[in-house]
């Protein structure tokens, strides 16, 4: 009974997975095909085998030498954003005036392109891990503030006046309510944040930098080397996959009561 | 049945937004013995729920003033003298059934009376009583409105206050399921020889439960009547069926035909 259940959970999941697999596997072949029937030439576009042989040849030394690197910065700007983000959340929720004062304030952070601000911030930083760090946590800063202030504000009325009627601290209604109903959102923001952070580096890194996937496909686009930016883009989503579904791990892990997940 | 101190309500008057806003209650005066059930009935609007938060120190009145046991309403809810049942089950998604029952121990930690290694035998044996057994590991959205309600009296009843104020808790709920948990909430009030103040927009479901039917009128919300019910406890559902039942109805609707409210007060059941 048991093995029969598991065997079909594997199914299920097989089955949900096989058909963008399928997709991508198809695209893939066309892809091909038309680059080989029309004659493309493989500077503008090289064809997926080529892109292939390039990344089982220099794949590894990308992914060890720049793939980390720009992983890096990455997810030090995601914690430091999303950090930022959440204690500006807490701060908003606990004193409405600040939140009219500051919230114009983080919607300029948001609507400023950060393709203008990442060259200043390599200026004032130079060639190092900080200004990547900054421009990444600035991309993830918003999306987590807007999902945990909504969040933190989702209690209703009745379970505030539960707490009064128990005679409950502010502390305790903090910890014990607002905390617990901001989760479901809070995820939902760091899971937009996750994918985000990952532009936010490499755009950082076109404006000056010495390793790093964005430094790799900048290079790479100077000498008209396609397959090696191409290479470049499909390493740097594969880890944006890969870290976007650690975080939906985590929040499997915290939410696990019914219905809690937001975007299911 | 042990008698808890009684509930003093002295000209008690409420108007929200300001001098030129909306009066709530006007002039209610009312005494409640320790250990009685007083149901408030009226139509949507009269300010019962407002004179029960009032009561339960959650509002200031803007007038007159609200004892309970002799001590004002505010100083009685920061000494957790209140059990509050709300219209909506209130429970927390997160925690499980046994969690919520739970909830009000872990927030009141030493201030608990039942608080102690078998806080969780008490909640356990709370949630027996108001026939739950065996779903203390379900989540809340895993269990029915009328079940989600039964923990909300659980979790009302944990930690033994004095008080237990209720806000239409049945309103929601299907006939047959608010006839049980009537039933059971009789029960254990007898059991635990609470006070209880009960809102409800039901005539029928006042006059089942309470030993006093209050009757309030809407805007501005005043006592019209107060009805002592004539059944003894502890009661069945049968009672309904007898002619003194149907004539208190029948009498406390006629003050509501009174008013403008004609076509709610016909679609009571």
């Amino acid at each position: 009974m048991s093995s029969i259940r598991k065997r079909s959970r594997v199914v299920d999941v097989l089955l949900r997975v096989l058909p963008s697999v399928v997709i991508f596997a198809l695209c893939l072949v066309a892809w091909e095909l038309w680059v080989n029937i029309r004659d493309v030439p493989a500077y503008l576009y090289p064809s997926p085998s080529d892109i292939g042989k390039e990344l089982r040849d220099e794949g590894l030394s990308l992914a060890v030498d720049d793939l980390r690197w720009t992983m890096t910065e990455a997810v030090l700007g995601f914690l430091l954003g999303s950090a930022v983000a959440l204690f500006t959340g807490i701060v908003f929720v606990h004193a409405k005036f600040l939140e009219r004062v500051f919230f114009p304030w983080a919607i300029v952070l948001q609507t400023v392109p950060i393709v203008a601000v990442a060259p200043l911030l390599t200026i004032w930083f130079g060639f190092t891990l900080t200004p990547k760090v900054l421009i990444a946590a600035l991309i993830c800063f918003f999306p987590v503030l807007v999902n945990a202030t909504k969040g933190l504000r989702s209690i209703s009325s009745q379970a505030v006046e539960l707490m009064s009627i128990l005679s409950a601290s502010k502390w305790s209604l903090f910890w014990r309510v607002r905390i617990p109903s901001s989760l479901p959102y809070v995820f939902a923001g760091l899971k937009v944040a996750s994918t985000l952070s990952v532009i936010g580096a490499i755009v950082a890194e076109f404006t000056g930098a010495d390793r790093g996937i964005g430094f790799v496909i900048i290079q790479a686009s100077y000498r008209l080397d396609t397959r090696l930016m191409f290479a470049g883009i499909a390493l740097s989503s594969a880890a944006g996959v890969v870290f976007f579904n650690i975080i939906g791990a985590l929040e499997r892990l915290a939410l696990r009561w019914p219905d809690a997940r937001l975007d299911r | 049945m042990t008698s808890s101190g009684g509930i003093a309500i002295e000209g008690v008057s409420k108007q929200f937004g300001g001098s030129q806003g909306v009066t709530a209650l006007d002039g209610i005066d009312l005494n409640i013995s320790g250990g009685e059930f007083v149901a408030i009935v009226g139509p949507s609007g009269c300010g019962k729920s407002t004179l029960l938060r009032i009561v339960g120190g959650l509002l200031e009145p803007t007038s007159g003033h609200v004892y309970v046991g002799g001590k004002t309403s505010g100083q009685a809810r920061r000494d957790v003298e209140f059990g509050f049942v709300f219209q909506q089950p209130t429970l927390f998604p997160w925690l499980r059934v046994l969690g919520n029952v739970l909830l009000p121990d872990r927030v009141l930690g030493r201030r608990n009376p039942n608080n102690g290694p078998n806080s969780k035998d008490i909640a356990q044996e709370l949630l027996r009583d108001v026939g739950l057994e065996g779903f203390e590991d379900h989540y809340p959205g895993q269990i029915s409105g009328g079940m989600q309600q039964r923990v909300a009296l659980a979790r009302a009843l944990s930690y033994g206050p004095n008080t237990l104020l209720m806000d239409e808790p049945f309103g929601a709920l299907d006939e047959f399921t608010r006839d049980r948990l009537n039933l059971q909430l009789l029960e254990v009030c007898n059991k635990t020889g609470s006070t209880v103040l009960f809102v409800t927009h039901s005539i029928q479901e006042a006059i089942f439960l309470a030993d006093r039917v209050v009757m309030l009128s809407p805007r501005p919300g005043r006592i019209t009547r107060v009805a002592e019910v004539p059944f003894p406890k502890p009661r069945t559902l049968e009672i309904r069926y007898e002619p003194g039942f149907a004539a208190l109805a029948g009498e406390l609707r006629g003050l509501l035909v009174g008013d403008d409210d004609i076509e709610l007060a016909m679609n009571q059941p």
